[in-house]
């Protein structure tokens, strides 16, 4: 009963996989690919073009590249530090204007890019912060802190406040009893919400080119262009080393959570 | 007294950036009441609400909209549940298996139509493979799955990204209660199983819920996916929206806008209707009082 | 309780909103160190521009262009003018919205100076004051090359251009198809019928509002309708209808032997360019009149692939490049532009890309001419005096998203 309970979940999760793998298998595939026609399984004509002309601008995407990880990594941190602050306020307090406000929160889902990039964008030319890598940031924080309240919100529920009040009660200040107690138990939740808010960041592309003008690029505003010109073996290379950018940061800040996390737990046990 | 404050203290960032949002949010509804005065148009009117609201294929987008954004949020909401289920029931929450879910999430959703039509279409490998298994004869014998008129392409697409996403927007929550409490049920006697529906899932009801919400009201605005994967009629209603404000006529801009009003509305109106169903389910979760 | 500080709360939202609303509809008059540029000679924009960058909004999506953007015209500039260009890929629609929130703002130093732009949109923004100009007349090379009387420069999409905006390079609208998989090529919409029921399913066109499958069913227009009537017509949707009727009957009759029998139409011409690439379709259409002979050589296209027009011939256009009305930096974008029409430049896109020169051949020197007659247009390509001769004019670009509001009511899955 139980080995064959074991052996569908790990039948369903082998199919879950297969399904999420295959396309990016045919996604590498396509990077050197030139024409794949019907009916053929595997592509007729190879070429190199693709990926030759990402390596010829190696220089320029490499520079890009940091400077988008660098933006979309301070939107994270941002949002999540945020996230945390508002996730603390509705959950643990009772106060005025809580229902509005925890309304507004999840807003900013509801309305598409469309119907309010424009309108930023003109009070942040008043405000000078157009063309600026910090309207960018700013107008990221706004469509990421969403997913980073939702997920803290839950988190801090979870959690809730009882043990930080045990150890308020044997001595600990206000901060201390969160940063020691809450926090270390938050880590996986806060590192869900800093992973989403990074993507949400990283793969915003109209309000990036709207607020930053084209004068701020990231990764998402060159490769974009590409995705939508049908050149595939093009858009594909890009697509490519967009992933594995990605994953490869959020394999960093992981294991930076993992041993902060563990640090965390030694000092609060000994 | 402190006390008081500290609220308001804590969102007090939240608040700021929730204040541009509304700038924003603002000018966008001023211009759907067609007052852009860099194109001449200064009196505000209902004009374009009229119109948008009598052309006759608008119901058919509402309601395509509603249908698609619907029951791809469902249907990721719960094979994404039990996806998540089996995952924290056989201690896969981390490591490779997560860095495998990790993928769709951050695959843009312009790729997810790229992957969509590589496989699904008339010329994708599963019609390809079915050609050399013999099944069909002819390329055009393969069902439409993508651009049909019932949406089948975007949902998958959908399915494929949002799936994930619910396993990895709620697998945290249910890892950690389920370490805890699971344990301390475990220890009072009860199965593993058992814990689980019982104490784990209940508790994250909220976070699932959410997930369920955040899909459903996104799809329901996108335009990337249904304008790529969709059919040329019905469109759904932000296609529709996409399309006037590409227009080249500036002055189209305020059918876009009051398109995407109608967007904003349907979208408030789930947001309430979640809202009351969540309600309860609030009272719950918070802990103080 | 309550309800007060919702109120409070969106008073202040209002101030914001209404803060931000104000204050716009300002006009071009900016006046940058002085003297206005409206007034300077050529030498002294170039002066003025010298160690300045420009900014070069356009699309970005074809790879080639951009390379060569980057890696000729870019270092040419930095070489001559000491000016720095800096190449944007963004939508026209995105532009404009960032211009137009430019100027809502009252932003008077732009971040947008050379805009890539055509038909509807720039009617649309000269409409919209949204462009600076005219500016045309000062640039030397537009004048010493170009044929100013011709109505590819003067008329955009039967619009008049007035001097807002200077010619870049030419397209044409052409078709294009495997001669090993359809030996026999139509040569009008009859034969286009009768190779569509050969071929049934495998023949579509992208879904208007795109570029290419607007131009095709205006190429059907003209074929059976004729051009002539058009160039005048009102911009009025009962009038257009009457005038385009035979053409919708035969997009109707076409239809069942559409791909998908024509319930569904690709969204995009880049959709269906993959397509035909994957063996799908059997027929495409671009405006990039000789891109075949590119894509052959890449391999995306077979060898025995061609391009073909009908006998009556297909649309051709121009797209040009204009200035924005709040440009920092006007000077630099019109020297970038003069350098655009310069008989070397264009020779060289001839040759990397086979673009279609806007420079007139009859004002050439030899030496000059020789640099496009040494081009060899390849593999796939219909010789650019045929293709030439078969020029259509575009109709009036108000007419265009009118007859693209009709196709979706009266075509679409009828």
């Amino acid at each position: 009963m139980r080995k064959k309970r074991v052996t569908v979940t790990n039948m369903v999760l082998a199919c879950f996989v297969f399904t999420i793998i295959l396309p990016v298998v045919v996604l590498l595939l396509w990077t050197v690919t030139e024409r794949w026609a019907w009916p053929d399984l595997f592509p007729q004509v190879f070429s190199m073009r693709a990926l030759a002309g990402i390596f010829q601008k190696g220089g320029t995407l490499t520079r890009i590249f940091l400077s988008s990880i660098m933006i979309s990594s301070v939107v994270a941190v941002l949002s999540v530090v945020i996230g945390t602050l508002t996730a603390r306020a509705l959950v643990l307090y009772e106060f005025r204007g809580k229902g509005l406000i925890h309304f507004l929160t999840v807003l900013p889902f509801m309305v598409p890019a469309t119907a309010f990039a424009m309108g930023i964008q003109i009070a942040f030319i008043k405000m000078g912060l157009n063309n600026t890598v910090m309207g960018v940031v700013v107008s990221h924080l706004i469509c990421s802190l969403p997913y980073a309240v939702r997920l803290m919100m839950d988190g801090t529920a979870a959690v809730g406040d009882r043990l930080e009040e045990q150890a308020r009660v044997l001595g600990a200040s206000a901060v201390q009893a969160f940063v020691r107690v809450t926090l270390p138990v938050l880590v996986p939740v806060l590192l869900s919400a800093f992973s989403m808010s990074y993507i949400v960041s990283f793969s915003q592309y109209f309000l990036t080119l709207l607020i930053g003008g084209g004068q701020v690029r990231t990764f998402t505003v060159v490769m974009v262009p590409y995705l939508l010109s049908g050149e595939r073996n093009i858009a594909c290379a890009y697509s490519v080393i967009f992933l594995g950018v990605t994953l490869a940061v959020f394999g960093i800040f992981e294991k930076i959570a993992d041993r902060w996390s563990r640090n965390m737990d030694t000092e609060f046990y000994a | 007294m402190k006390r008081k404050l500290t609220p308001y203290l804590l969102l007090v960032p939240q608040i700021l950036l929730t204040i541009l949002f509304l700038i924003g949010l603002v000018t966008g509804i001023t211009q759907s009441l067609g007052v852009i005065p860099a194109f001449g148009l200064t009196e505000p009117t209902l004009m374009y609400y009229k119109e948008v609201l009598t052309k006759p294929d608008l119901l058919k987008s509402v309601l395509f909209s509603l249908k698609l954004a619907f029951s791809s949020a469902l249907m990721s909401t719960a094979a994404g549940v039990c996806l998540c289920a089996m995952l924290v029931l056989s201690r896969r929450t981390k490591g490779k298996m997560m860095r495998i879910v990790q993928l769709p999430i951050i695959v843009p959703h312009v790729v997810v139509a790229l992957f969509v039509i590589n496989i699904c279409s008339q010329n994708g490998l599963l019609a390809r493979v079915c050609y050399r298994l013999g099944m069909i004869g002819e390329q055009q014998e393969f069902p439409m799955l993508i651009y049909d008129s019932h949406g089948l392409g975007i949902i998958f697409a959908y399915l494929w990204k949002e799936i994930p996403f619910i396993v990895y927007f709620v697998i945290a929550l249910m890892a950690n209660i389920d370490g805890k409490l699971g344990e301390a049920s475990v220890n009072l006697g009860a199965n593993r199983f058992q814990t689980f529906f019982r104490v784990t899932l209940p508790l994250c009801l909220h976070a699932i819920c959410s997930g369920f919400l955040i899909i459903f009201v996104f799809a329901l605005g996108a335009y990337e996916l249904p304008f790529i994967l969709g059919a040329t009629a019905p469109k759904a209603l932000p296609v529709q929206a996409y399309i006037q404000y590409t227009h080249p006529d500036l002055r189209n801009r305020p059918y876009a806008m009051a398109l995407n009003g109608m967007i904003i509305v349907i979208s408030l109106v789930s947001a309430w209707v979640y809202f009351v169903l969540m309600r309860k389910n609030m009272k719950n979760l918070t802990i103080r009082e | 309780m309550k309800k007060r500080i919702v109120a409070c709360f969106m008073t202040i939202v209002m101030i914001f909103g209404l803060a931000a609303c104000g204050n716009n509809g300002q006009k071009e008059e900016d006046t940058k160190g002085g003297k206005k540029e409206s007034d300077m000679t050529f030498d002294e924009l170039k002066e003025a521009a010298k160690g300045s960058t420009v900014t070069f909004y356009g699309w970005g999506g074809d790879e080639l262009l951009n390379e060569w953007l980057d890696d000729v015209f870019a270092p040419a500039m930095k070489e001559e003018y000491d000016i720095t260009m800096e190449r944007v890929p963004m939508d026209i629609d995105q532009v404009l919205s960032q211009l137009s929130g430019e100027l809502q703002a009252g932003e008077k130093d732009g971040s947008i100076d050379m805009i890539w732009i055509n038909g509807e949109n720039f009617q649309s923004a000269k409409e919209n004051n949204m462009l600076y100009g005219p500016f045309v007349e000062k640039l030397p090379n537009f004048e010493e090359y170009i044929d100013t009387e011709s109505e590819d420069v003067t008329l955009d999409f039967a619009y008049p251009i007035e001097g807002y905006e200077a010619p870049y390079g030419k397209a044409q609208m052409v078709m294009i198809a495997d001669t090993a998989v359809t030996p026999d090529l139509p040569k009008n919409t009859d034969e286009l019928k009768e190779f569509a029921e050969n071929n049934k399913g495998k023949v579509t066109y992208p879904a208007l509002p795109d570029f290419t499958g607007s131009v095709f069913v205006r190429n059907v227009i003209y074929d059976i309708c004729g051009y002539e009537q058009f160039l005048d017509m009102e911009a009025d949707k009962e009038t257009v209808k009457e005038a385009i009727e035979p053409a919708l009957e035969y997009l109707r009759q076409l239809n069942p032997y559409l791909w998908n029998e024509g319930k569904t139409f690709p969204d995009s011409s880049t959709t269906m360019d993959n397509m035909f690439a994957d063996g799908e379709l059997v027929l495409n259409m671009t405006y990039d009149a000789f891109g075949t002979s590119i894509k052959i050589e890449d391999g995306t296209y077979t060898e025995t692939t061609q391009s073909f027009q009908f006998d009556k011939g297909t649309i051709g256009n121009t797209n040009f490049m204009a200035i924005a009305a709040n440009s920092g930096n006007k000077a630099g974008a019109m020297v970038a532009i003069n350098e655009m029409m310069s008989p070397k430049i264009q020779a060289d896109r001839y040759d990397t890309m086979k673009v279609l020169p806007v420079v007139d051949y009859d004002k050439l020197s030899d030496e000059q001419k020789e640099a496009f007659d040494k081009v060899d247009l390849g593999k796939g390509n219909i010789p650019q005096d045929e293709l030439l001769s078969k020029r259509l004019p575009e109709m009036p670009a108000k007419l265009v998203p009118i007859i693209e509001e009709i196709w979706l009511e009266e075509v679409v899955g009828k």
